[in-house]
């Protein structure tokens, strides 16, 4: 019921927002369906505490810890980017930003937040759907979806840029998602021959994790590689992540918010279902190495481009290259600590990234540019709150304690030298510090300094309450995980560590 | 007396089909006009069409005929059809100009059909599964040639239509894939692929066409603002 319920509320939020057209009711709808989502998310991580997984038509959708996780997570960006969004979009539309590149009317605006809020609804229904599928084939389909209904977010503000990104964020992720479809296909294959089934639960990982360890050998390490390069663009792992910053400075801020944090979770979600396959057929071993070398990889492209970077949007794009890569390499690390640390730091990440967002997206409203030249220092004296959420957010996002982030780079850094890998783990360090420095000398500029005389900006309710919420969240957080969210998270290691 | 299906026969005419897709793909690779292009796609599709039916016959697989009938309708109607109308009402009557030359591209496909048949060749054993059960795996490296041959149109290609057609290949390489490999996904797994390529080309469409409008060209190349 509860699976179904998950599923049901996006996708008949979507069409209803089509349908209704007035602004208040769009974003009434919108938000009120993230809500529910929420609670839904919520009680779905009680219920497969309470009483283990959950399954739904046959197991056609099928729910274990991990995937709770990743539905909570889901959820939680969902919600407080539909809080954002009413104020963003109130504030587009008061400056006129929908008219620019059109001839004026009333019409446009109002077909402008139609599109915004029917397709984001669909795009957390893909995202849902992504965790909850039992069926690998279902599950791609899923993320292909999730691409499909956010090109036109990507596109939302029809700027010539805003087109080159759609394109390159949509034939990327095509190709990527081709060579992932590949993948499955061949993890079919390999799993046919000792299955003998041509039924629908061939390719449900639920039966598959059964049978892993007779997979044909050969079939799987290639499959594996195809969905590491496949999920693994869509995740943005250098180098399939160029589409990155493009799509990330171009969309408007609330679909980049989920874009950053939902996407990159799911992705990182399907790599592990096939990860977890391809550890019990051929070892840990084979699949560590690659995860590695691609993980340090895109860590490693992300150092230069954060030191120099010149527009605050693409800086959190690098940014999250760089925390995809630390995911891909904490897996490869593997063990314990490896996986707990990995999926501390998915959580801990999506909470932090919104914020983030929700910061650049309000010096951009109120600076009217991204790059951090044009933009007046002594942000903090201007816009009190925002200024100091945006210092805040930066240094919970690069690792600094007291902040959450701080706890799961540390548990990941903990399991290279546990597995031996403690010269990587050096190397590692080094490019975080690095990646500090550069950000945090970056944001320090723009949020200190003399006051500039600007008006000041941070009345807008929608966007200040969003804003105030997600410190508390990372404050809290960073002294507190309240003990079923990390239950959850130990029972989503026991999954991917063990089957 | 009634027919006995012999899989010999089946094996053959599989082969056959295999053989000219590949030979149409390495066509699509060589020909410069955007609609010969289209409709080389049409009739591949088509083919796949007719391989997927063949093994439905002979391995009594019922749900391999409703991939075929999607692939028949979708592919080779709906999708060419889309193409052409978009091709009109875009209005370009220019010749795709590829980035190595017409030669050099047939030369580069046809060593990329034999990394298939190596990259095949390394994880597919014919001597393991004999019967009705083996037919059409031999046209595996027919598929991983075409998915590669697909990467490379997109990449030599650079007008924004002619990579749409390039991901398409891509698409059809991997049917191929699975109905010579498994008979087919299992079947709300095929529809799901099959509805998620019908967007893909919609969107992807109505993008083409929004930046033609944009940037009065099709040429991806001019698509470079986006710069670090």
């Amino acid at each position: 019921m509860i699976l179904f319920g998950l599923l049901i509320v996006p996708l008949i939020a979507g069409p209803l927002s089509f349908l209704l057209r007035k602004r208040s009711a769009m974003e009434f709808v919108n938000l009120s369906a993230f809500t529910i989502l929420l609670g839904l998310a919520i009680a779905l991580g009680a219920r497969v505490l309470w009483s283990g997984p959950v399954s739904l038509w046959n197991g056609f959708f099928y729910a274990d810890a991990l995937s709770a996780l990743v539905v909570l997570l889901s959820a939680f960006v969902a919600f407080v980017c539909s809080i954002y969004a009413i104020g963003y979009f109130r504030r587009d539309e008061a400056e006129g930003v929908f008219l620019e590149n059109d001839e004026p009317g009333e019409t446009l605006v109002e077909q402008k937040l139609r599109e915004y809020y029917t397709l984001t609804p669909l795009f957390v229904f893909s995202l849902v759907l992504v965790a909850l599928a039992n069926n690998l084939g279902i599950l791609w389909v899923a993320i292909e979806g999730a691409t499909l209904s956010s090109v036109f977010l990507v596109m939302f503000y029809g700027r010539d840029t805003s087109l080159e990104a759609a394109w390159k964020y949509a034939i990327i992720g095509g190709v990527g998602l081709s060579m992932a479809l590949f993948g499955t296909i061949l993890t079919y294959y390999s799993a046919h021959q000792i299955l003998e089934t041509e039924t629908l639960s061939g390719l449900n990982w639920s039966v598959l994790i059964g049978h892993a360890a007779q997979f044909d050998k050969a079939t799987m390490r290639l499959a594996f590689i195809l969905i590491l390069l496949g999920y693994g663009t869509k995740a943005g792992i250098a180098p399939m992540h160029t589409w990155k910053p493009d799509a990330y400075s171009e969309a408007p801020i609330p679909a980049a918010a989920i874009l950053a944090t939902g996407v990159l979770n799911c992705s990182i979600y399907g790599l592990i279902r096939f990860y977890i396959l391809t550890a019990k057929c051929l070892g840990p071993q084979f699949s560590s190495h690659l995860l590695i070398i691609f993980g340090l990889l895109s860590v490693a492209v992300a150092v230069p481009f954060i030191l120099v970077q010149k527009n605050f949007r693409r800086l959190l794009a690098y940014s999250s290259i760089e925390h995809s890569g630390i995911m891909v390499l904490a897996l490869g690390w593997g063990g314990v600590l490896g996986i707990l640390g990995m999926l501390l730091h998915m959580t801990f990440h999506s909470v932090t990234k919104p914020l983030l967002f929700f910061c650049a997206g309000n010096v951009q409203q109120h600076m009217k540019t991204d790059l951090f030249s044009k933009a007046k220092s002594g942000l903090i004296h201007s816009m009190p709150v925002t200024g100091g959420a945006f210092l805040l957010a930066t240094l919970a996002v690069t690792g600094s304690p007291p902040f959450s982030l701080f706890q799961s780079e540390f548990t990941i850094l903990r399991a290279a030298f546990v597995s031996g890998y403690s010269v990587l783990g050096y190397v590692f360090m080094a490019f975080l510090i690095a990646i500090f420095a550069g950000f945090l000398a970056h944001c320090a500029n723009l949020v200190l300094g003399a006051d500039p005389n600007l008006p000041r900006d941070d009345t807008d309710g929608w966007k200040k309450y969003s804003v105030v919420g997600l410190v508390a969240v990372i404050v809290i957080l960073g002294f507190w995980i309240p003990a079923p969210l990390f239950k959850l998270i130990q029972s989503a290691t026991a999954i991917v560590m063990g089957g | 007396m009634y027919f006995v299906p012999n899989p010999e026969l089946g094996n053959k005419i599989i082969i056959l089909m295999a053989a000219l897709v590949l030979v149409l793909q390495i066509a699509a690779v060589g020909q410069r006009g955007i609609i010969s292009s289209i409709r080389i796609f049409g009739v591949q599709s088509f083919l796949l069409a007719g391989i997927a039916t063949v093994i439905a016959y002979f391995n009594k697989a019922e749900h391999v005929y409703v991939a075929a009938i999607l692939t028949v309708l979708l592919k080779a109607v709906v999708l060419p059809r889309v193409l052409e109308r978009l091709v009109e009402k875009i209005g370009i009557r220019r010749e795709i100009e590829p980035l190595i030359n017409v030669p050099l591209s047939i030369l580069t496909a046809g060593g990329l059909t034999l990394l298939g048949y190596v990259v095949a060749a390394s994880f597919y054993h014919p001597e393991e599964t004999a019967g009705p059960a083996a037919l059409g795996h031999n046209t595996l490296p027919v598929a991983i040639a075409l998915f590669l041959i697909g990467f490379f149109v997109m990449v030599n290609r650079r007008k924004a239509l002619t990579q749409v057609l390039g991901l398409l290949s891509l698409e059809n390489g991997m049917f191929l894939a699975a109905i010579s490999l498994t008979y087919g996904m299992p079947l709300v797994v095929d529809i799901g692929i099959f509805f998620d390529v019908l967007v893909a080309v919609m969107v992807l469409g109505i993008l083409v066409f929004r930046i033609r409008e944009a940037f009065d060209s099709m040429d991806v190349s001019k698509l470079r603002k986006l710069r670090e």
